[in-house]
């Protein structure tokens, strides 16, 4: 892929993302943690391999690399699109697969949700480059894939997460986990003012 | 009948002796403004060739790397990050000033701990065997006088299974961009580098020495010779520039 157009847009994209976390000290902190991860997007249709690496507190976009892989989410240019914006719940018939470690999955998606990001002049860059002006006319028309639909793919790809893949708990359970913690931090402290009051009661 | 030995310093025929030297005026005469030269040059495409070169190196925590002719140091800073505190990174060249300039760079930048800054010549360098994971040369082959001993060197140094790139200006691949090419070198160029450096000859030498490299094929061959394997070269920006690869064995 020694494309220099191409590694100009992997450059660009990966300026946008860093700009982005510059003003989100909490996000590169997470990112820190997912240090050494690789994450392989497979783009099939037009065939780009983007490789996702957290490095120090930012994120390297690479478009080629030899080692392994952690996580590899791979699918059609328009595929993943359908994706991010219709109601798709799971992945079968989705022309999506992703495998490997699907809990960094779900950690880049918690961390890189909040970025102020401009998702579709990143993509258009790509696909200006590679299928022309006009099919990234119908790329972008189909993506729609400004802020209000970003939102909507954020909660889908949380739902689809938390209920398909069973990666990341719900809500009723971190509720009921919650209120479990509180009942046993109630029952310590009943049992820490009887051991009192007993201590108490000898000492007298 | 003349048997002093001969190599070409751009366009000229020089004694061997004196091509180091000569070169060597030339970079101490660019090294302050080096990067602004490269990025007017190339419209700022170097910052993409030497990034696809990092992509291709391959290189991750814990690896030794020496990048030769690293001058202001731009691979060598991304170097360092990748091969972490565990890693080590030297930097070389051959001209103080371009280590200089780098060395001041990179302490600016934070870089420290895992870099180490070496003056030496390409063709003895002087480290022991099987010693790096990866050696690169950006722009600086072309300047060495005898090409295929920095080769075997670089071979030398390089562990079993460890990788050389070498990036250097090379052969477009199209008869037009070549022509287009060839009236950018030689009339804009030494302009530009009279209007920024004050010096339109030392730029005459690079356009010049360019011409005179080893095409795309040459040097894949030259890479073999030296004992590298699985050599291959990948052409950027029309072939302007090439990115080849070898492995030693």
């Amino acid at each position: 892929m020694a494309n220099t157009l191409i590694i100009a847009a992997l450059a660009s994209a990966e300026k946008m993302l860093n700009a982005a976390l510059r003003y989100d000290p909490a996000t590169r902190i997470g990112l820190a943690q997912l240090e050494g991860k690789i994450i392989a997007l497979q783009i099939t249709t037009p065939g780009i391999n983007i490789f996702i690496m957290p490095m120090d507190d930012e994120l390297r976009l690479m478009g080629i690399w030899d080692g392994d892989v952690d996580t590899r989410i791979s699918g059609s240019l328009l595929a993943l699109a359908q994706l991010a914006q219709t109601e798709i719940h799971n992945l079968k018939d989705s022309g999506v697969t992703v495998m490997g470690d699907l809990s960094l999955l779900a950690d880049m998606q918690r961390l890189v949700k909040n970025l102020d990001v401009d998702w579709e002049e990143m993509l258009s860059q790509f696909t200006g480059d590679i299928i022309g002006h006009q099919a990234a006319q119908l790329i972008r028309a189909k993506f729609g894939w400004a802020k209000d639909r970003a939102k909507s793919a954020q909660r889908l790809t949380s739902e689809f997460l938390t209920e398909e893949l069973k990666t990341l708990p719900g809500k009723p359970e971190l509720d009921d986990f919650y209120r479990q913690v509180d009942e046993l931090r109630l029952a310590v402290d009943r049992a820490a003012a009887r051991v009192e009051t007993i201590i108490n009661r000898k000492n007298h | 009948m003349n048997d002093k030995k001969t190599t070409h310093f751009g366009f000229q025929e020089v004694p061997v002796e004196e091509k180091a030297e000569r070169v060597a005026e030339v970079f101490h005469s660019v090294a302050a403004k080096y990067d602004v030269m490269n990025d007017l040059m190339s419209a700022g495409v170097h910052r993409l060739w030497k990034r696809f070169t990092i992509e291709a190196s391959g290189v991750r925590a814990g690896h030794k790397v020496l990048d030769i002719a690293g001058g202001t140091g731009d691979l060598s800073y991304q170097f360092a990050k990748l091969v972490g505190a565990n890693g080590q990174v030297i930097l070389a060249d051959i001209n103080a000033s371009m280590l200089g300039v780098g060395r001041d760079r990179l302490t600016d930048r934070g870089i420290a701990g895992n870099i180490n800054f070496a003056q030496c010549d390409a063709q003895f360098l002087p480290f022991p065997d099987n010693t790096f994971d990866c050696i690169t040369i950006a722009f600086g082959l072309r300047n060495v006088t005898d090409k295929d001993m920095a080769l075997r060197s670089m071979q030398r140094v390089l562990k079993p299974g460890g990788r050389l790139l070498v990036l250097e200006f090379s052969k477009p691949q199209s008869e037009i961009l070549s022509k287009i090419y060839d009236t950018y070198s030689f009339k804009v160029l030494p302009f530009m580098g009279k209007l920024v450096t004050n010096d339109a000859e030392s730029y005459r030498y690079l356009a010049e020495s360019i011409r005179m490299h080893p095409d795309q094929q040459t040097l894949k061959d030259m890479m073999d010779n030296a004992g590298f394997v699985r050599t291959e070269f990948h052409n950027m920006t029309g072939g302007i520039v090439a990115l080849h690869k070898g492995i030693k064995p």
